[in-house]
C-alpha cells in the first residue's frame, strides 16, 4: 500500500459514509428509517439484495476457493434463480399486502403469537452470530494485510457501518450498497485485466484458459449425485434452491430489502435482477481465481500468502529444504505448463506430479507457521500486482464489501427487535417518535455487540468454523414454517409450532451423518411441513371429537 | 407506530405482458447458463 492507495482507500470511505448519511437524511418516522417510506425502486433493492449477501469473505474466499479446488463452487448457486421466481410468486405478494414491518409479524397474522416468538429467537441468533461473524472473519484478513492492530480494523470498519445505519436508516443501507455493488465490480474486472496482462507474451487468452482446465481448475458443472459432495449439480439446485428460498424468503436481513419496493412488482423485478445476476457474477469471481492459479505457473508465488506466516517460516531451521522443494517443484511445474501448451505426450502427469511436490512443501511450510492461507491467496495478488491506486480500490471494497453486508444485518436486526420483541411484548402502545428512537437505539445496540463478538471470536478459528454452519442449521426450520403459513391451509398454530421443533430436531440429527449443509435445508423444511400438517390434522380431528355430544 | 403505506397491487411487468411469462423466460435462461457451464467444463477438462 503507497501513499496512493491509501488516499484512494479513505477517499472511498468517506465517499460511501458521506452518500449514505445524504440518502438516508429525514428518516424521521419508523416507516422511513425500516422501510425508506416504500419508495425503492427495482435497481437499487436488487443490487442492495446482492451486497448484503455478498460479504468480505465472498471475495477473499470464493477467488481462493478456484485457486485451490476449481471452479465447482459455482453451482452452489444454481438453484438461487428458481427460489427467486418462486419468491416473487409468493412470498413477494403475501407479504406486501400483509403490510407487514417483518417476516415474522405475518406469522402472528397466520398462527399465533408463540410461534412469531419462536422464530423470531431463531432469527436473532443465527443472525446475531453471524453479523459478528461478518465482521470479525475479513478484519483478521485486513488487519494482517494492513499491518493494523486487529481492534482498530474492527473499530473503523464497525464504527463506520453503525455511523450510517444509526442515523440514515434502510434508505442509507440501500443507497450505500448500490455504490458498494458498482464499485466490487468495477474492482472486479480491473483484477481480471490485471491478471491476463500478466501473462507471459507466449501465453494467449486461449492457452490460460486451456492451462486452467488442464490443472482440472474449470470444473464449473459436476453431474455425479453425491451425498457427501458439497458441491454438484443436483445438490445445487436442489439444496442450493431450498437454501436461497430460506435465506431470501425468511431472512429479515433479505425480506427488510424487498419490503422497501415501491411496489409488488418492484420488489419482483428486485429479485429477478438477482436471479439473473448473481451466477454470472459468481462465474466471473471463480474464473478470476482460476486465472491467478495461471498466472502464478510463470510468476513464482510466496511459498505462503499470509505475510506474518511467511516471516515464521524463514525464521525456522527447516526453511532452506522446503524453499528448495518448492522452487525445484515450482520450475518443474512451469516446464510442465509449457510443454501442455505444446500439447506433448506425457505433460499433464509431469505437471500433477509437479503440483503434488509443490503442495507438499507448501503444506510442510504451512505446518511449520500453524496457519492456514488460503483467505490471503487474492490480497496477496492483490498487493503484489495490481497498480497502484487500484490496490487501495480493491481493498476498500474488501472493506466496504463487509460493511455492506453488516449494515443490512444490524439494520434487520433492530427491525425486529423493535417490532416483534419490545413493541409486540414490552412497550405495546407507544408513539412513532418513540419507536423510531428505540430502533436506533436498537441499531447501536447491535453494531457494538457485533464489534464486541468479533473482537472476542478472533482466536476461536474452529468456533468460526462452527458457527458459519449455524445459519444452515436454522434455516430449514424457518423455511418449513413459511411454507405452512403460506401453502397449507389447514395447518393450525400448534401444528407449526411443533413442526418447527421437530425439523430443528431433523436438522440436528443430520448434521451428525454428513457435513454436506446443502440438504439440511431440504431435510428441515420437509419435516417441518410433514410434522406440521399431521399434528394439524390429528389435532382438529381429535378437537371435533371432543366436541362431539 | 404507522402502518407500512398501500402499495401497488398486481401490476403488470414492464415487459412481456405477464408475470408468468417473465417467470418462463428466467428458468430458460438458467437452462442456458447451466448448459454453456457444462460445455465450458467438458471442453477444457483435463
Amino acid at each position: 500500500m503507497r501513499t496512493l492507495d491509501w488516499v484512494v482507500m479513505f477517499g472511498w470511505l468517506a465517499f460511501l459514509v458521506s452518500y449514505g448519511l445524504w440518502r438516508g437524511r429525514g428518516s424521521s418516522s419508523t416507516q422511513e428509517f425500516m422501510l425508506a417510506g416504500k419508495t425503492m425502486p427495482w435497481y437499487a433493492m436488487g443490487l442492495s439484495i446482492m451486497a448484503t449477501q455478498a460479504s468480505a469473505i465472498t471475495f477473499i474466499s470464493t477467488t481462493a476457493q478456484a485457486y485451490v479446488d476449481g471452479m465447482r463452487f459455482v453451482q452452489f448457486y444454481f438453484g438461487l434463480p428458481l427460489a427467486m421466481v418462486i419468491l416473487s410468486a409468493t412470498a413477494v405478494p403475501i407479504f406486501h399486502r400483509a403490510k407487514v414491518y417483518t417476516a415474522y409479524e405475518y406469522l402472528e397474522h397466520r398462527f399465533d403469537a408463540k410461534t412469531r416468538l419462536l422464530v423470531t429467537i431463531i432469527f436473532l441468533i443465527s443472525r446475531g452470530l453471524g453479523a459478528g461473524l461478518a465482521l470479525s472473519a475479513p478484519a483478521i484478513v485486513l488487519s494482517v494485510i494492513l499491518g493494523w492492530p486487529f481492534q482498530t480494523t474492527i473499530l473503523i470498519m464497525g464504527g463506520l457501518v453503525v455511523l450510517y445505519t444509526t442515523l440514515g436508516g434502510i434508505k442509507a443501507v440501500t443507497w450505500a450498497d448500490v455504490q458498494q455493488m458498482t464499485v466490487i465490480l468495477l474492482a472486479l474486472i480491473m483484477a481480471f485485466a490485471v491478471a491476463i496482462s500478466m501473462l507471459p507474451s507466449d501465453v494467449s487468452f486461449g492457452d490460460a484458459v486451456r492451462l486452467a482446465g488442464a490443472a482440472g481448475k474449470l470444473n464449473a458443472v459436476t453431474t455425479t449425485f453425491d451425498w457427501n459432495d458439497r458441491y454438484n449439480i443436483w445438490s445445487g439446485l436442489i439444496g442450493g434452491m431450498f437454501l436461497a428460498l430460506a435465506y431470501f424468503g425468511t431472512d429479515q436481513s433479505q425480506v427488510q430489502r424487498y419490503l422497501t419496493g415501491k411496489s409488488i412488482g418492484q420488489s419482483r423485478l428486485g429479485l429477478l435482477l438477482n436471479a439473473m445476476a448473481k451466477v454470472p457474477m459468481q462465474f466471473f469471481i471463480l474464473f478470476i481465481g482460476a486465472m491467478v492459479f495461471v498466472v502464478f505457473l510463470f510468476v513464482r508465488p510466496p511459498m505462503v500468502f499470509q505475510p506474518v506466516a511467511m516471516e515464521q517460516v524463514q525464521a525456522s531451521p527447516q526453511y532452506a529444504a522446503i524453499e528448495s522443494r518448492y522452487e525445484q517443484a515450482f520450475d518443474q511445474r512451469q516446464a510442465a505448463a509449457r510443454r501442455i501448451m505444446a500439447s506433448e505426450a506425457g505433460a499433464l502427469q509431469e505437471f500433477r506430479a509437479a503440483q503434488t511436490n509443490l503442495d507438499a512443501a507448501r503444506a510442510d511450510a504451512l505446518k511449520l507457521a500453524d496457519v492456514s492461507d488460503t483467505n490471503y491467496i487474492f490480497l496477496s495478488f492483490v498487493t503484489h500486482y495490481l497498480p497502484v491506486g487500484i490496490v487501495g480500490l480493491v481493498i476498500a471494497v474488501i472493506f466496504t464489501a463487509a460493511m455492506s453486508a453488516i449494515s443490512g444485518e444490524i439494520n434487520s436486526l433492530a427491525t425486529v427487535t423493535v417490532i416483534d420483541i419490545y413493541k409486540r411484548h414490552i412497550v405495546k402502545d407507544s408513539s412513532d417518535t418513540h419507536y423510531l428512537g428505540a430502533s436506533r437505539v436498537a441499531t447501536l445496540f447491535w453494531g457494538i455487540y457485533a464489534m464486541v463478538f468479533a473482537s472476542t471470536a478472533k482466536g476461536f478459528g474452529a468456533l468460526i468454523e462452527a458457527v458459519n454452519q449455524v445459519g444452515s442449521l436454522f434455516y430449514g426450520g424457518m423455511l418449513g414454517v413459511f411454507v405452512l403459513a403460506f401453502f397449507v391451509k389447514r395447518c393450525t398454530a400448534t401444528g407449526a409450532f411443533i413442526g418447527v421443533l421437530a425439523g430443528e430436531a431433523a436438522i440436528f440429527t443430520t448434521a451428525q451423518f454428513t457435513s454436506a449443509f446443502l440438504w439440511y435445508n431440504v431435510v428441515g423444511c420437509v419435516v417441518v411441513v410433514a410434522v406440521g400438517w399431521l399434528v394439524s390434522v390429528a389435532y382438529s380431528g381429535a378437537k371435533t371429537a371432543l366436541s362431539e355430544p | 407506530m404507522t402502518e407500512p403505506q398501500r402499495t401497488v397491487l398486481d401490476e403488470p411487468p414492464p415487459f412481456l405482458g405477464s408475470w408468468k411469462r417473465i417467470y418462463v423466460l428466467v428458468v430458460i435462461y438458467l437452462a442456458c447458463v447451466i448448459g454453456v457451464f457444462y460445455w465450458f467444463t467438458k471442453s477444457f477438462a483435463p
